[in-house]
């Protein structure tokens, strides 16, 4: 595969593994690209500069397996998907001893973020919105929301990004849809939150913190973010997982100007 | 349920408006007029072409004369027959709502195509603005003195003392304009 990923990723012509550096791709990245041609095997990882290791088994376009030193399963898997420094081997023809996860990529990544937010959301109730290095520092002035609404529209996939008041004022909105028409979401979008948040509120489950709507044309996402609401759309679902992975730090950012 | 802004604007848009053989509307405890915009914008480029070097106290003079209109207009609104049939129903986190009920009754009415973003109770609020008076208006700077006025009234209005006591209790600054060729006009209200 040389060139595909410039110099993240290299092939070594003896066993026809990928190699390359965590730095300059995302393991959701590489994952999906390893889904989509097809191939089944094992990618090692080693997080800089912990050294801590770590094994992901596919194959069939299916996330098989998973373990670090500390945890195995799907808990293992989510805790990679954070790791933002070090090396990645890909081996292919490796099969795991067990089945611990069994999900299709897509699918495996959308449970690992779930998992990943309800135990940050377990440890750290009602706090505010943690943003790491590479998005923002809280020393610095937050960025304006159109640059960070850009941002998202960035991400593959993304038709179209919009920020709705609670009673549906369309606050602002980046990219444009042929599926959707932005203003008419903003009104429907506030009459569903409404009834989403009393819903919540009845059944005493806390705030209502994502919601998906599948249309057949269209995959509508929502976040709280502040006061207002932001969705994002996008054609279908098929990239889901890596849309929620890569929106949630922008979407906490997006959160400091509402 | 929270004022839904579609509704609110759909409503009142089919009330039908009827002046008087003055030409003045009675609407909302005041009277009301319907004059073109250029009428206003016109009459702010005479008085600041009059005389340029009291720039900062004629601007001074039409935020003020806004925000005067806007506070015992505003009052009539919040407090009138239409507003407690078409707001009233949907309000259901008092004071917030009451503003974005407002907020949707000046869109209706074509005085700002305008809503609110952020809003710290009874301390801060940030409204952006798509259309209003002065967006195509001759000039320098930002100048949506009407919008700054009427944020500054209806601030006070809902979260200073009530009417008539609660004047000059927050002021509005503009930090963004459609008229510079910001995206949008952008207004903060703050304690004074």
């Amino acid at each position: 595969m040389p060139g595909l990923y410039g110099p993240t990723i290299t092939s070594d012509p003896d066993d026809r593994g990928l190699q390359g550096n965590l730095s300059l791709t995302t393991i959701t990245d590489l994952l999906q690209f390893l889904a989509a041609s097809a191939e089944s095997g094992a990618i090692k990882i080693v997080r800089h500069p912990q050294n801590d290791e770590g094994m992901i088994y596919f194959g069939k376009g299916q996330v098989l397996s998973a373990n670090t030193s500390e945890r195995t399963g799907l808990e293992s898997f989510a805790d990679m998907l954070n790791w933002s420094k070090g090396s990645f081997n890909f081996l292919p023809g490796i099969t795991p001893l067990e089945t611990s996860i069994g999900l299709s990529v897509q699918h495996a990544i959308l449970e690992a973020i779930v998992l990943q937010e309800n135990l940050t959301n377990s440890f750290t109730p009602n706090s505010a919105p943690v943003i790491e290095k590479g998005s923002m520092s809280m020393e610095q002035e937050p960025r304006e929301s159109t640059d960070v609404m850009n941002d998202l529209l960035e991400i593959s996939g993304i038709d179209a990004v919009v920020v709705v008041g609670r009673d549906g004022f369309v606050i602002e909105s980046a990219g444009s849809s042929a599926r959707v028409n932005i203003d008419e979401l903003g009104a429907s979008l506030a009459h569903s939150i409404n009834g989403i948040e009393e819903m919540g509120s009845e059944l005493n489950v806390n705030q209502f913190q994502d919601m998906f709507i599948e249309y057949g044309r269209a995959v509508i996402m929502c976040k709280p973010v502040g006061d207002a609401i932001a969705a994002i759309v996008t054609p279908d679902a098929s990239k889901l997982g890596i849309i929620r992975h890569k929106t949630k730090k922008l979407f906490q950012e997006l959160g400091l100007s509402f | 349920m929270t004022v839904m802004r579609n509704d609110v604007v759909k409503a009142l848009a089919k009330v039908t408006v009827q002046s008087n053989e003055q030409g003045l509307i009675p609407e909302y405890e005041v009277l009301v007029n319907l004059l073109p915009v250029s009428l206003l914008n016109t009459l702010t480029e005479r008085l600041l072409a009059a005389a340029p070097d009291r720039k900062p106290e004629i601007e001074a003079g039409l935020v003020r004369a806004a925000y005067e209109c806007g506070y015992h207009t505003g009052c009539g609104i919040i407090t009138s027959e239409i507003f407690s049939e078409v707001v009233m129903p949907m309000v259901t986190e008092d004071e917030k709502d009451i503003l974005r009920g407002a907020y949707a009754a000046f869109t209706a009415w074509g005085w700002a195509k305008s809503g609110i973003v952020q809003l710290k109770e009874g301390k801060k609020m940030i409204v952006r603005a798509f259309d209003y008076y002065e967006a195509d208006s001759k000039g320098e700077g930002l100048r949506a003195y009407m919008l700054q006025g009427l944020n500054q009234a209806f601030f006070d209005l809902t979260y200073a003392d009530p009417y008539p006591d609660g004047m000059d209790t927050f002021v509005c600054k503009q930090t963004k304009g459609l008229e510079t060729g910001d995206a949008y006009g952008e207004f903060i209200v703050t304690c004074k």
